[in-house]
C-alpha cells in the first residue's frame, strides 16, 4: 500500500510547474533587455548615417 | 507626508519598482527554495505514513498549498486588478495580470495532484464534484484573463478588459470554499484548520505550513520578477530602461 509511483507523479507535476515559473519570466526578461540593447544600436546606427 | 506611506507610493514609479524587484525578487525564490527542500524532506521522509492511506497522504503536502494558492492569487488578482480600475494605476494592471499565470499553475497543480490522488483513493481520475468542478471553473477563469489580456493589442485596454473579469469571477472563491458543505461532495471537508483544532496530528501538519509559507515566498518572487518583465517592455523606449538594459547614455 506505498502507491509510490502516484507519489513520484505528483510530485514531478509540482517540480514540473515550479521549473516552468521559474525560467519563463527570466527568458522574457532577457528577451526584453535583449530588443532594448538591439533597437539602441540600430538608433546609433541611423543616426551616424552608417547601416547596422 | 509619513515616510512608509511615501515610499509605497514611490513603488509605483516603473524604475523604482524595477530596482525593488530586481532586489527582491532573487531573496523571495530563495527563501522559498530552502522552504520547499525543508517541506519536502519532511513531507517524504520523515513524516509517517497514514495508517489508512499510506504514503499517497503525503501528496496532501502539495495539493493543500497549490489549492489555498489558486484561490489567495485570484482574490489579490482581482484586488489589484479593483485598484488598477479606480485609480487607473499602471502598476497595479501589470501587477493584476502578472497573477493570471502563477494563479492558473498553481490551479493546474491542484488539479493534477488531486487526480493523481484520487485514482488510489477514489478509483477514478476525474469526479465531476462539486469541489473538482469549481475548481476547473477557476482554471477556465484564470485562462479567460489571460487569453482576454492577449487578445487586445492595446496594453492598458486589455490590462482593464481582464481585470474586469478576475473581478467578477472573485464570486467563485467562496463557492469553491464552501462547495463540500453546500452539497453532498465526494471531497472530504476541512482537515486543516488555520483557526481551530486540525483533525490530523500536529506532527503531520506542521510540514503542511512549512510548504504553506514556502508557496507564499514563491509566488512573491514570482510576481515580483513576471512584473518586472512586463514593466520593463512597456516601458522600452524609456532612458530608465535602455540604462537598466545596458545601453550606454
Amino acid at each position: 500500500m506505498s502507491y509510490l509511483e502516484y507519489v513520484i507523479g505528483a510530485y514531478a507535476v509540482f517540480v514540473l510547474f515550479l521549473v516552468w515559473d521559474f525560467v519563463v519570466p527570466r527568458l522574457r526578461l532577457a528577451r526584453t533587455r535583449r530588443n532594448i540593447v538591439l533597437r539602441a544600436k540600430r538608433e546609433a546606427a541611423r543616426l551616424s548615417g552608417n547601416p547596422a | 507626508m509619513n515616510p512608509a506611506i511615501r515610499w509605497f507610493h514611490s513603488l509605483g514609479s516603473p524604475p523604482t519598482f524595477d530596482r525593488f524587484a530586481a532586489r527582491w525578487a532573487p531573496w523571495c525564490h530563495g527563501a522559498a527554495m530552502l522552504l520547499i527542500a525543508l517541506g519536502l524532506w519532511q513531507a517524504l521522509f520523515v513524516v509517517p505514513a497514514d495508517y489508512q492511506q499510506g504514503d499517497s497522504f503525503r501528496i496532501l503536502y502539495i495539493h493543500v498549498p497549490a489549492a489555498w494558492m489558486s484561490m489567495f492569487v485570484f482574490g489579490l488578482m482581482a484586488v489589484y486588478a479593483a485598484i488598477a480600475l479606480v485609480w487607473r494605476i499602471k502598476l497595479c494592471e501589470i501587477l493584476a495580470m502578472a497573477c493570471a499565470p502563477i494563479g492558473a499553475a498553481f490551479t493546474l497543480i491542484t488539479l493534477a495532484t488531486g487526480s493523481i490522488w484520487g485514482k488510489p483513493m477514489w478509483g477514478t481520475w476525474w469526479d465531476w464534484d462539486p469541489r473538482l468542478t469549481t475548481e476547473l471553473v477557476l482554471l477556465f477563469l484564470y485562462l479567460g484573463v489571460i487569453g482576454l489580456n492577449a487578445a487586445i493589442e492595446d496594453r492598458r485596454a486589455a490590462a482593464r478588459a481582464a481585470g474586469f473579469l478576475a473581478i467578477v469571477g472573485v464570486a467563485l472563491l467562496p463557492v469553491i470554499r464552501y462547495s463540500v458543505t453546500w452539497w453532498n461532495s465526494l471531497h472530504q471537508g476541512a482537515t486543516i484548520k488555520l483557526f481551530g483544532e486540525s483533525t490530523m496530528d500536529a506532527s503531520m501538519t506542521w510540514p503542511l505550513w512549512v510548504m504553506v509559507l514556502a508557496t507564499k515566498f514563491w509566488f512573491v518572487g514570482s510576481l515580483l520578477q513576471r512584473a518586472r518583465a512586463d514593466n520593463l517592455a512597456r516601458e522600452a523606449n524609456k532612458d530608465w530602461a535602455r540604462a537598466s538594459a545596458g545601453v550606454p547614455r
